[in-house]
């Protein structure tokens, strides 16, 4: 999920996973609403959901050591003996990379790549179905980026987990997203595969945040801004278009398979037209 | 879908577990006692005063187990203002010819104690109070921050000095409930505002994704977080609650007549004869509320230094 600052993203994870009260809308998991507190403790929710948080200082508890936070979803979910315990958190270090001389350390002395890396085996303890990790990276630096990157691809692979992954940064969403979709003043603008966000673009604030991508060939620096600006100007005359008089966008329109676009309506009906016929050819 | 388990990733075994751990163990940071008392051995004035403090209270204890209150407390007209220094009388006598030390060691152990178990239960109501009233918010918050309110509009020393006279038999535990009471709510103002901005933080989301309970929450993730604060506050609430049973029982609303107080002693300059002629009667008493509240003052501050790893002076020896 990308989209610019405000734009929702967070508050949107945070719904999913039960932190914030929805005001209207379900969230839906084997056939119960798990908006309703009750229901997530009955479905074991977080067991199956978990979390990796923007700022690794801040999610993890500055007075417990390692072994006890990474240990804290097992306890609540597991009830595992003390020494099957310390095991599976000796394993889950390992798997994110880090020493077992971690076990009995405070988050303070770790970098932040490493204590991103903790905040992975935290979520990954019960093994969960789905991780949402809102900007997991975007507070590291990118070479400690690449490297957390790397151990959530890794895990995932291994483990089978899905996630959410919140990101302004879309050459990181390139690089880890299959599905992909746009938010834009608190609604999803486009939604589609990595092929269909990338290479066809429909809306217009789809367009502008992928004209946005720094590019590094210097050689052809001057085309590049030449579009940058071309897409600006077009976004500048046609952006009203695109959102309704109260400046929110339009329903989603689905234009193929996998993919879904907030149309304004004109173009909405058109392709809702096409599709009609399309219908009657077949 | 090909889940994979745990084990079947890492390389590590049973067979590590016990090495590991040494390990683990050996770069492990110290506890949170050595680190307090690495504190105390950094800071000399603080450690000379932990000293005098403990020695103090035990002496008072000990030595007021062998002191016959009753028979203290009669009045013997041979010792009327009995001067200082002699072998009978320590520390001389009042009007009543009773024996300052020996009141001094008794009305040192009353006035501690109430301190003590003044402290404790408002301080652990108080942070019970602000810690559910600021981690809940909502109408939690509104209903019990509406209590603290009230609690605050009513004239405390008014009323207890009114409760004081209504309760028939008052003793000392009567007198540190009662005072308990009215001492809650600085430190649940205090501690609730500290609880607000704690609970926004992520490690509170991140324990609730992880299932934990609103209650373990509270007590083993955020309470830690703010046990500098906490601390800080206990120690200076019991040097002011040393000054609450005292300043009471200077007004005579206090401990009932016959229980003698470090308040009480000090009642005695409320004569002017005793201001100038006979000060022993007052002094002893008035330096050692000095003494006791400066020590104590020493040993809040290395706590805080303790709980606080940028503060810290200690050494860090391996």
């Amino acid at each position: 999920m990308v989209g610019e600052s405000g734009s929702g993203k967070s508050t949107t994870a945070k719904a999913i996973i039960g932190l914030e009260k929805a005001t209207s809308g379900t969230v839906t998991y084997k056939g119960k609403d798990v908006i309703q507190a009750e229901n997530r403790r009955k479905l074991h929710y977080n067991h199956d959901v978990q979390m990796i948080f923007q700022d690794s200082l801040s999610s993890l508890n500055p007075r417990k050591r390692i072994e006890d936070i990474i240990a804290e979803p097992l306890r609540n979910f597991e009830h595992l003996s003390k020494d099957a315990e310390k095991l599976r958190v000796l394993q889950l270090l390992d798997i994110v990379g880090l020493d077992p001389d971690a076990l009995y350390k405070y988050p303070h002395q770790f970098s932040g790549g490493q204590r991103q890396r903790i905040g992975v085996a935290r979520a990954v303890a019960t093994h969960p179905r789905l991780i949402i990790a809102d900007e997991p990276v975007s507070a590291l630096d990118l070479s400690v980026q690449a490297q957390v990157l790397n151990f959530m691809k890794k895990i995932q692979r291994d483990f089978g987990i899905s996630y959410l992954f919140i990101s302004h940064d879309l050459g990181v969403v390139r690089h880890m997203c299959k599905n992909i979709a746009i938010m834009n003043r608190g609604r999803i603008v486009e939604m589609g595969s990595r092929e269909d966000i990338y290479d066809h673009p429909m809306h217009i604030y789809t367009k502008r945040l992928l004209a946005a991508i720094p590019e590094t060939n210097v050689t052809h620096r001057k085309e590049h801004r030449q579009r940058r600006l071309e897409i600006e100007k077009i976004y500048q005359e046609q952006h009203q278009r695109y959102y309704d008089k109260d400046g929110m966008a339009f329903p989603l329109t689905q234009v193929s398979a996998t993919h879904a676009v907030a149309l304004p309506p004109d173009e909405a009906q058109q392709y809702r037209q096409n599709k009609r016929n399309e219908g009657v050819t077949i | 879908m090909a889940k994979k388990d745990i084990e079947d990733v890492t390389t590590i075994s049973e067979t590590d577990l016990a090495r590991l751990t040494k390990e683990a163990s050996q770069e492990a940071t110290p506890s949170a006692a050595k680190i307090m008392w690495r504190e105390f051995v950094a800071d000399k004035p603080a450690l000379i005063s932990l000293f005098i403090l403990v020695a103090f209270i035990l002496f008072v204890i000990i030595a007021s187990l062998f002191i016959d209150v009753p028979k203290m407390m009669e009045t013997n007209i041979m010792g009327y203002y009995a001067k200082p220094f002699t072998s009978q009388y320590w520390l001389g006598a009042d009007a009543g010819g009773r024996s300052i030390a020996k009141e001094l060691i008794v009305g040192s152990r009353n006035s501690i104690c109430i301190a003590i178990g003044l402290t404790v239960i408002s301080s652990t109501f108080g942070i019970c109070w602000g810690l559910i009233s600021g981690y809940f918010g909502g109408m939690v918050d509104l209903g019990m921050q509406r209590v603290y309110d009230f609690m605050m509009i009513i004239p405390m020393l008014m009323t207890i000095i009114v409760i004081v006279t209504v309760v028939p038999h008052y003793n000392a535990i009567t007198l540190t409930l009662i005072l308990s009471i009215f001492y809650w709510m600085g430190t649940s103002r205090l501690i609730r505002s500290r609880t607000l901005s704690e609970s926004q933080k992520d490690y509170v989301a991140a324990s609730k994704t992880s299932g934990t309970g609103n209650f373990k929450i509270i007590f083993r993730e955020i309470m830690p977080n703010i046990s500098s604060l906490i601390i800080v506050d206990t120690t200076l609430s019991f040097a002011e609650n040393i000054g609450v049973e005292t300043g009471l029982s200077f007004l005579g609303f206090g401990l009932p007549m016959g229980t003698p107080s470090l308040g009480t002693l000090i009642a005695n300059a409320n004569d002017p004869e005793n201001i100038t002629g006979y000060w022993w009667t007052w002094l002893p008493a008035a330096v050692e509320i000095i003494i006791l509240c400066l020590a104590i003052s020493y040993i809040g501050q290395v706590m805080r230094r303790t709980t606080n790893a940028a503060q810290r002076r200690g050494k860090d020896k391996k």
